[in-house]
């Protein structure tokens, strides 16, 4: 009985990791990809962090959360940060190229040009804000 | 998108409901209770019939007049939350039937299948069960009347504006 309750346990934990290395893992491909990809959007380094926010004009939370809260950051960092908007209906070769699956997604890209975190759905201002300031140098 | 009454749905309350769906069932599992995953369908029943999240007299009378969870009202319809909850009282008696004949694989396939949504919507924000209302709304059903409020994409959580 104990032995079988252990290996459900198992089962259960094994499945639920699962589950986050998956979503882990396709975050991780974002990235990757986002890395991989920078000439597509730069000649040069940004030199500051840059937030890639691909959407399209029917994307109804891009219009109604996600673009105000990507303004109010902007607002606070002023000209620390760099923000690159891309209509993926305009340029699905882009939207293909970085991987990206719905929208609103956002990139967040360090001075470098690494991709540092990958937002797939909405990411509210506060989040924006906690993930900008972990990039070095660039807490407000 | 048209104008319409909403109502204020507190989420917490619907969140509340999902998280104990998700526990009770993964207690269920672990501990092979095909009698557990048969209670979470019946109380799931049970609200789906008074309109209310089934677990949530949990959030209404110890969590919320504690303090340990406060209450996160929107202006939302209720009627997709109910449908959720009715799709997944159906899932969940469709698993539990299938366990007690004997249907192991199908059983908890189907209940880790409405682990899989209750988490989608209590950690994502994402109502599957919402967007189908939606998707069948769009068709005109009867009993089918609501639409996303504004600026919401069908299923999604409301946006923070819509906080009362």
């Amino acid at each position: 009985m104990s032995e079988d309750i252990f290996l459900r346990s198992v089962f259960a934990t094994a499945i639920i990791l699962i589950a986050a290395l998956g979503y882990w893992l396709f975050n991780q491909r974002l990235m990757l990809r986002a890395r991989n990809n920078l000439s597509t959007l730069f000649n040069t380094l940004p030199n500051k962090p840059v937030i890639v926010y691909f959407t399209t004009p029917d994307c109804a939370p891009c219009k109604t959360v996600q673009r105000p809260a990507i303004n109010h950051v902007s607002k606070l960092f002023g000209e620390r940060l760099q923000v690159v908007e891309i209509d993926a209906t305009e340029r699905p070769d882009l939207a293909k190229i970085w991987g990206v699956m719905s929208v609103p997604t956002t990139f967040l890209l360090d001075a470098r040009g690494e991709a540092r975190y990958v937002n797939n759905g909405v990411a509210r201002a506060e989040k924006l804000m906690e993930q900008l300031e972990t990039l070095s140098d660039y807490s407000i | 998108m048209t104008s319409q009454t909403l109502q204020k749905v507190d989420h917490s309350a619907l969140k509340t409901n999902q998280i104990i769906i998700i526990t009770l069932n993964i207690l269920a599992f672990i501990l092979n209770l095909p009698v557990l995953a048969a209670f979470v369908a019946l109380v799931m029943g049970i609200g789906s019939a008074l309109k209310i999240p089934g677990f949530g007299f949990v959030y209404k009378n110890l969590l919320k007049p504690r303090g340990w969870v406060k209450p996160d009202i929107l202006n939302d319809n209720p009627e997709p939350h109910r449908f959720a909850q009715f799709l997944g009282f159906l899932f969940m008696t469709a698993g539990s039937a299938a366990l007690f004949f004997g249907a192991s694989i199908l059983g908890w396939g189907l209940v880790w299948l409405v682990v899989a949504l209750a988490a989608l919507n209590a950690f994502g924000g994402f109502c599957v069960g919402c967007a189908i209302y939606y998707w069948l709304s769009r068709f005109q059903l009867p009993g089918f009347s609501k639409q996303p409020p504004a600026g919401t994409f069908p299923g999604m959580k409301p946006k923070a504006g819509a906080r009362v």
